[in-house]
């Protein structure tokens, strides 16, 4: 598995690399398109092929497509395109797709670059789109890129807990994910790379220490910090979490504010 | 004649007992749908668990076992798996899964005398699981070695082939809670998992079993524990706590000497000898039964393998009412002397030799024409109904308060197998049970052939 995360790391980099390099070369006036098909054929060759015919027929016939093999996003890149221009180019992407692909069912991220953007701008906007459950185009703005996105992966095993938590850290501008058991969790955690883990100690399939200790193990660039979120009240157990490097330790029932505060000191 | 009074006896018993389980059926399942498990599993005053797991070549089902055992929801409490000599992977396929290392100088408390101990296997990033590793000497035997390392108050049997639902200890410990002075054994409720998906040590999706044999005993199991032992419980005359999952006070079961080793049946000993101290030492106490703390189990699902471990049962059944006579029909002894104890002998144990003489006699009357043939079929009408209904009982305890078999179809295959099982299974149960007897006569001591398919292969073959 930690093979395959490595993998998977390379590709991406170089996906991001080649893109970086490709926006550079004209960083004035260019709008960066960023494409994702939900469904089963994500990705697919067929695909591939008729975007690429797509950007071929444009006038400016600088246009590029890229994609990152391991989710099958891909980046287009239309120099000399204007926002407005791209924009209409782009429902007209979406609808050629809709046309061609039966199935397919665009998401669109745009953005009209103004100066290159950094590597961390362009992760965001695939990640947007990859995550995007609207198919409406959706124009990424500057002060989009500038917020601070922090992930948060919630792992409980009651859907109203996890609910709740959902709703409040989103409104608090994180980008939240959901792991209903302990094998799910880790499972996200080397894929999505969190910053922060909320966990309860009480889980399906693996938990407690164990499943801390796994965490810590994971092959990801930054072990994510940890806070508990658990019914246990046991001493022993909370002082064992601290010392196996648990960065808080919070008991239900708890005060959803107390939690915010908590979880801003361990992010900053 | 005989035979008729003591189909009738039987059955009004076995109605009685029923009744008392109804009887409580509401409680339970109220108990069941509102404590709040989850604040109760992370409560400090949750008196802390020693599970004592005895492995003998159990290389195929104990990694999962384990797995599932390291994820109760439970406060504190530590899983000792006690392999005892397997000549199989069993000690290796734990030290690997793991990562265990020999510790240096283990620190073991008890005194029960047990065979060898090889030594104690310990990963500090597992703080809760302890293995041992001692030389065989048998169930009993390595539960004790499991209860001399223990470091807890309570202690608690599982056997390797079982899983546990993730709140069935908690649930147990709850029935202790209300109770603790007395309380000295609380059994837990054996479910059939053949036919059940099992994922990452728990039961993902609940279904009856697909074979024959496992199924018959589903029907069996539900019957005995949902129609039996909770009336059982109620009359404070349980003889049997299952040694597939059961809780114990650990200084009561060491005041008795721990297990008794070297013959089968150490699960029904332990209780009889629980029963007989505190009756003699006149202290107040309960044996409880807790339907809502349930255990999955793998049957055995050949014909062999059943026979074997009925067989064995069998033997171990006579033995511990031929140890403990003095008991039966003994007013010192309370409920356990003049109801349970004898209930065991007379329709337990020789229950076997009743119907076969019965069965003979009534035989004889038609062929010698003493009697009509009618009076055989209404006889054997009568009985047939008096017992599916007790089935039908159990299996409407089960819809009550559990609901575990959700699909319809399962339900209806419930109520078929139920009227199946009086022709053919239950004079096969008859047949072992004599054959155990002349095991028992012959002095075979053995515990059997029990062989074990891993958890997965199960999930593909269902």
């Amino acid at each position: 598995m930690s093979q395959s995360a490595t993998l998977q790391r390379v590709q991406a980099v170089d996906f991001y690399g080649r893109l970086e390099e490709e926006v550079r070369e004209h960083s004035q006036g260019t709008a960066l398109l960023f494409l994702y098909c939900a469904g089963d054929s994500s990705g697919s060759e067929a695909e591939l092929s008729e975007v690429q015919s797509f950007v071929d027929q444009l006038s400016g016939d600088n246009g590029k497509v890229l994609q990152d093999a391991n989710y099958g996003v891909m980046a287009i890149t239309l120099p000399g395109y204007s926002l407005d221009a791209a924009h209409y180019q782009a429902l007209l992407l979406k609808q050629h797709l809709q046309g061609r692909l039966g199935e397919a069912d665009p998401r669109i991220t745009l953005a009209a670059l103004t100066e290159t953007p950094s590597m961390q701008t362009m992760k965001q906007m695939a990640e947007s789109t990859r995550l995007s459950t609207s198919s409406d185009i959706h124009i990424f703005t500057q002060e989009e890129a500038d917020r601070e996105h922090n992930r948060i992966l919630i792992v409980d095993q009651d859907a109203t807990v996890r609910e709740f938590l959902q709703i409040r850290l989103a409104m608090q501008g994180y980008e939240t994910l959901e792991a209903l058991d302990g094998l799910e969790a880790l499972e996200l955690i080397a894929k999505w790379e969190p910053d922060l883990v909320l966990t309860e100690l009480n889980l399906h399939g693996i938990d407690g220490l164990p499943f801390i200790h796994h965490i810590q193990q994971l092959d990801v660039k930054e072990s994510p910090k940890i806070v508990v979120l658990t019914e246990k009240r046991v001493e022993q157990t909370i002082s064992q979490c601290f010392q196996n490097g648990v960065d808080d330790y919070v008991t239900k029932p708890f005060s959803p504010v107390e939690l915010d505060a908590r979880i801003r000191r361990c992010l900053h | 004649m005989v035979t008729i009074y003591y189909v009738m006896i039987v059955s009004v018993l076995y109605f009685v007992i029923m009744l008392f389980s109804f009887r409580n059926i509401k409680d339970i399942f109220r108990r069941a749908k509102y404590s709040t498990y989850n604040t109760l599993s992370g409560s400090e005053l949750v008196p802390s668990v020693s599970l004592l797991v005895p492995a003998f070549n159990e290389e195929l089902t104990i990694a999962e076992n384990v797995r599932c055992l390291m994820t109760l929801n439970y406060p504190t409490y530590e899983v000792i798996v006690i392999n005892d000599g397997s000549s199989d992977e069993t000690l290796k396929v734990l030290i690997e899964e793991y990562g265990l290392t020999l510790l240096p100088n283990p620190q073991i408390r008890g005194k029960i005398s047990t065979n060898k101990v090889r030594g104690i296997y310990y990963n500090p990033q597992y703080p809760q699981l302890y293995v041992i590793d001692k030389e065989n000497g048998g169930k009993a035997d390595s539960l004790n070695a499991g209860i001399n390392l223990s470091r807890y108050p309570l202690i608690s049997s599982i056997d390797a082939d079982s899983l546990l639902e993730k709140d069935a200890l908690i649930r147990m410990a709850r029935m202790y809670m209300e109770n603790p002075e007395e309380t000295v054994a609380i059994g837990g409720d054996v479910r059939i998992a053949n036919g059940c998906v099992i994922e990452n040590g728990e039961v993902k999706d609940v279904s009856l079993p697909r074979r024959m044999w496992p199924m018959f005993q589903s029907i069996e199991y539900m019957k005995a524990f949902l129609g039996g032992r909770i009336g059982w419980s109620h009359l404070n005359g349980l003889i049997i706590v299952s040694g597939a999952f059961g809780l114990f006070r650990k200084d009561y079961v060491i005041a008795v000497g721990g297990y008794r080793g070297g013959y089968p049946g150490e699960d029904m000993n332990i209780i009889i000898k629980l029963h007989r101290y505190m009756l003699e030492n006149k202290i107040k106490y309960r044996v409880a039964f807790c339907p809502e703390a349930v255990c999955w189990t793998q049957a055995p699902d050949s014909y062999n393998i059943l026979s074997n471990q009925r067989k064995r049962w069998g033997r171990g059944n006579l033995k511990n009412m031929i140890e403990n006579r003095d008991m039966v029909f003994n007013p010192k002894y309370k409920i356990m002397g003049l109801l349970t104890m004898p209930y065991n002998v007379i329709f337990e144990a020789l229950n076997p030799y009743f119907r076969i003489t019965g069965l003979l006699a009534l035989l004889g009357y038609v062929l010698l024409d003493m009697t009509n043939w009618k009076v055989l079929v209404v006889f054997g009408l009568v009985n047939f109904l008096s017992g599916y209904m007790l089935s039908v009982g159990a299996l409407i305890l089960e819809e009550i308060a559990f609901r575990r078999y959700t699909k319809l179809s399962d339900q209806v295959k419930m109520l078929l197998f139920s009227a199946l099982k009086f022709v053919g299974y239950h004079q096969l149960g008859v047949l072992w049970r004599v054959q155990g007897h002349i095991q028992y006569l012959q002095n075979n001591n053995s515990w059997g052939t029990m062989t074990r398919q891993s958890w997965k292969d199960k999930k593909e073959a269902a």
